[in-house]
């Protein structure tokens, strides 16, 4: 059995902007996507992308930022984000706090820039001033649409987007029960990143349609963490070794397993959302909730050791860690640390680390 | 505090250690009259008053090394708003002076070491790493550091200090306080200042448990008093580089600022700076610049590279360059005035959100380019700071602009403030001369 068909991204775009629809450029991590669907706005993630020449990014940027912000630059430079009408750049981290600053102040695209800000806790302060940043980026989204949606139209968009989270998170829950290669089962996930969460709902649907009541392969159980998985020939290449990827920790997937809202206030039920979701580094969770998320996550999936996937320069992973390692280590899981960039093919130094990690772990 | 804990911290800090560092003092200012700094024909010699910081900055360490004997410890970042924490006796450490100390002592190459063996990453911030190699290892050049009781974090510089302390959080296993000030993009909102309010008003609790006793409303009051005292003071400082020839220049000011960052709140911090004004202000006097032959000015943006201070003064100095400003000891002097001692919460809400580091690329290139005409300035160094990505990211679109727009000449220098491995002598002594030589001086 294979995935079901995937429209490509471009064409979703088209069709999307032909319908009168706006695009919406996002860099990672955690944005509002029913806020932005409210307005007939069409979010499209930006995760570099790999592989492209990063030179325009090196005007403005120095080598010791990361490539996922050196990459979103030079694709923004190079007219590969001509198409959107709306750039949003979250304050994730430094690099990108200082990619969003550096767009609205020196580099002034074509797109209006929205920059949103992050809280770094889930206190009820928190979640209160999110739900009015939330409030400042509909202010703005209407001055740029003209729309205005009302609350209820905000409660529609907030419920369907709960409804396809809710099948990503069945598909993360029952992924061995699928018959799909880790390549295939995290290209269909990765669809998330740019499809309107209906036509999501309808390839998820079908994907778990497929479900069996086995578990589908055999392979050597890992969790992967990190922020994303690319280049994706390193899933092949898990595969290939004998490993299964069998949960994830990625900040692209599992850590955007968002919960339902519980407010009736579409602002506060969107900052909920996000607030409330799996630990992260860059939304302020302690290390001690970061290791108890892991070891449940090792515990549920039957993962016999983590491999840490790291974007080179990425502060907010690299804090963590030394103390990650050493708390699963504490409970007798191996881990590895493989650092990536964006526009390098998996070293060879990579792949041997790793056919070794996981003959040691079998 | 008990009976043979406060005997041993008087014995150790009142008694002996301050006799001691008196000593050194005394020591220091023969030698400054006998001018042993040797005749430099470069520079003019430190000012006088550079035995009395030595014995400033010797005595908080050394309180620091008894201060678990004596009370309560928190561990600070060097922007957060620390006068609700002074006007509860804590003994403050600010983990990034402490990495300055290992930086100009050129330990803290030694020191990251311990933290990068431990799995580490050199990609982070080298103050972090110096940190954390003290965590671990207990290796420090002031002897040794209080165990934090509480941490206090506060991201109006960074998001690293978040994930530093965070660490530091999972290691000694204390609270952790976070200050999150939502970044100044173009201008502030009012919900972001709400919200740092509300953070502050939410801190205080917390800090008053782990302090055993409640915060008295007119202590902090007159903590906030001498806070902004003390940054007046600096700011007057500052302001007398603009005479000419500059009669300190920021190379004085970098080793001059520690009481500034981790002082600030105490009444001998004002004192000390009032003395520094006189002193300084002697110096204009007579007609005495940092540099003895003053030819051009310039602007230093971002950290100092720590470990090499003299080199680049004198490197500078030999061709009549002096550096008499800079936008990172001007971030202490430019934010704390607006503090007002009547409404502490609410000025400390909007004071803390406005530091340089958290305000947007354009608007600190519009600070360097006042500061330029304030200090009638001829070029800007930027120092490309390796690990410290708020302050570098922007620098060159800001260096282009500078060199474009206003046609000051700019250099972008590559380092890092504190880890020496990332320094080239050959390579900054190249890039300095080709700029020197387009300064035409
Ligand atoms: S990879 Fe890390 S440093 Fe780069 S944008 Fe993502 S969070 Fe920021
Ligand atoms: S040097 Fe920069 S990154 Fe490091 S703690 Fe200071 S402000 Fe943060």
């Amino acid at each position: 059995m294979t995935i079901p068909a995937i429209p490509r991204r471009i064409d979703v775009i088209r069709t999307f902007k032909e319908q009168g629809g706006y695009v919406a450029a996002v860099l990672p991590i955690h944005y509002p996507r029913s806020l932005l669907r409210a307005f007939n706005i069409l979010p499209v993630e930006v995760w570099g992308p790999p592989g492209i020449k990063a030179r325009d990014g090196a005007k403005h940027l120095q080598p010791y930022v990361c490539s996922i912000v050196h990459n979103a630059l030079s694709f923004l430079q190079s007219g590969g984000l001509d198409i959107t009408d709306i750039l949003i750049v979250p304050h994730t981290c430094d690099s990108l706090q200082g990619l969003g600053s550096i767009l609205l102040d020196f580099v002034s695209p074509k797109q209006p820039v929205i920059p949103i800000y992050l809280p770094r806790g889930k206190r009820e302060s928190d979640v209160d001033f999110f739900a009015n940043e939330l409030r400042s980026i509909y202010r703005q989204l209407e001055a740029i649409t003209g729309h205005s949606p009302t609350d209820a139209d905000l409660l529609q968009s907030i419920y369907r987007e709960e409804a396809a989270d809710k099948l990503l998170s069945e598909l993360h829950r029952c992924r061995r029960n699928l018959p799909f290669s880790n390549l295939a089962f995290y290209r269909l996930l990765r669809n998330r990143e740019h499809l309107p969460a209906e036509t999501f709902m309808e390839l998820a649907q079908k994907a778990l349609a497929q479900k069996v009541d086995t578990t589908q392969d055999g392979g050597i159980p890992i969790l992967l963490s990190g922020i994303v998985p690319e280049p994706m020939s390193l899933l092949g290449a898990i595969s290939q070794m004998g490993g299964v990827v069998a949960a994830d920790d990625l900040a692209c997937c599992g850590r955007r397993l968002y919960p339902p809202g519980q407010s009736d206030d579409p602002f506060r039920r969107i900052a909920e959302r996000i607030l409330y979701a799996p630990p992260d580094p860059t939304r302020g969770n302690s290390i001690k909730e970061r290791l108890e998320h892991l070891l449940q996550l090792v515990e549920t999936s039957g993962a016999k050791g983590v491999i840490f996937y790291e974007v080179k320069f990425c502060e907010p992973e690299l804090f963590d860690l030394p103390q990650l390692r050493q708390g699963l280590q504490e409970a007798g899981l191996p881990s590895l640390t493989i650092e990536m960039d964006l526009n390098d093919p998996l070293s060879h130094q990579a792949l041997t680390r790793l056919e070794a990690f996981l003959e040691m772990i079998q | 505090m008990s009976i043979g804990p406060a005997l041993r911290y008087h014995w150790n800090v009142n008694l002996l250690g301050r006799a001691g560092l008196r000593w050194v003092r005394w020591q220091a200012e023969r030698r400054v009259k006998r001018g042993a700094h040797g005749k430099s024909h470069i520079l003019t010699p430190p000012l006088k008053i550079s035995a009395r910081t030595k014995e400033l900055i010797g005595r908080h360490y050394l309180k620091g090394r008894y201060a678990n004997l004596r009370g309560k410890v928190a561990w600070v970042t060097s922007g957060a708003p620390i006068e609700f924490l002074k006007a509860l006796d804590f003994y403050l450490l600010y983990p990034e002076n402490h990495g300055a100390v290992c930086g100009t002592t050129r330990t803290a190459v030694d020191i990251c070491a311990q933290a990068e063996n431990a799995g580490y990453s050199r990609d982070i911030c080298s103050y972090a790493r110096t940190d954390l190699g003290t965590m671990l290892s207990c290796q420090t050049p002031v002897g040794k550091l209080p165990k934090p009781d509480l941490l206090l974090t506060c991201t109006n510089i960074c998001q690293t200090v978040l994930h530093w302390y965070r660490v530091l959080a999972h290691h000694f296993d204390v609270p952790l306080i976070l200050i999150d000030t939502p970044f100044v993009y173009t201008e502030t909102t009012d919900h972001s200042v709400a919200y740092v309010k509300r953070q502050l008003e939410e801190a205080i609790p917390i800090a008053e448990e782990v302090a055993g006793q409640s915060l008295d409303e007119r202590k902090l009051k007159e903590v906030t008093r001498l806070s902004k005292l003390a940054s007046e003071l600096w700011l007057e400082l500052l302001g007398r580089c603009r005479h000419r020839p500059a009669p300190i220049s920021v190379f004085d000011q970098f080793i001059q600022m520690a009481p500034i960052v981790e002082m600030r709140g105490d009444n001998f911090t004002v004192d000390f700076y009032a003395a520094m004004l006189k002193e300084v202000d002697e110096r204009i006097a007579q007609v005495i610049g940092a540099v003895k032959n003053e030819r051009k000015r310039l602007l230093w943006d971002n950290l100092p590279v720590w470990y090499r201070l003299r080199y680049l003064a004198e490197f500078l100095g030999r061709h009549g360059v002096v550096i008499a400003a800079s936008t990172y000891t001007n971030a202490w002097a430019e934010l704390t005035p607006k503090m007002d001692p009547e409404r502490p919460l609410e000025s400390m809400a909007r004071t803390y959100m406005y530091p340089i580091l958290n305000r947007g690329t354009g608007d600190k290139l519009a600070t360097m380019r006042q500061m330029i005409d304030d200090y009638r300035l001829d070029g800007v160094i930027l120092h490309s700071d390796r690990s410290c990505k708020p302050y570098s990211v922007g620098q060159m679109d800001q260096r282009d602009r500078l060199i474009r727009d206003f046609g000051v000449p700019a250099l972008l220098l590559e380092a890092d403030h504190n880890d020496s491995r990332s320094f080239s002598k050959e390579q900054v002594a190249n890039r300095l001369d080709a700029f020197i030589e387009m300064l035409e001086v």
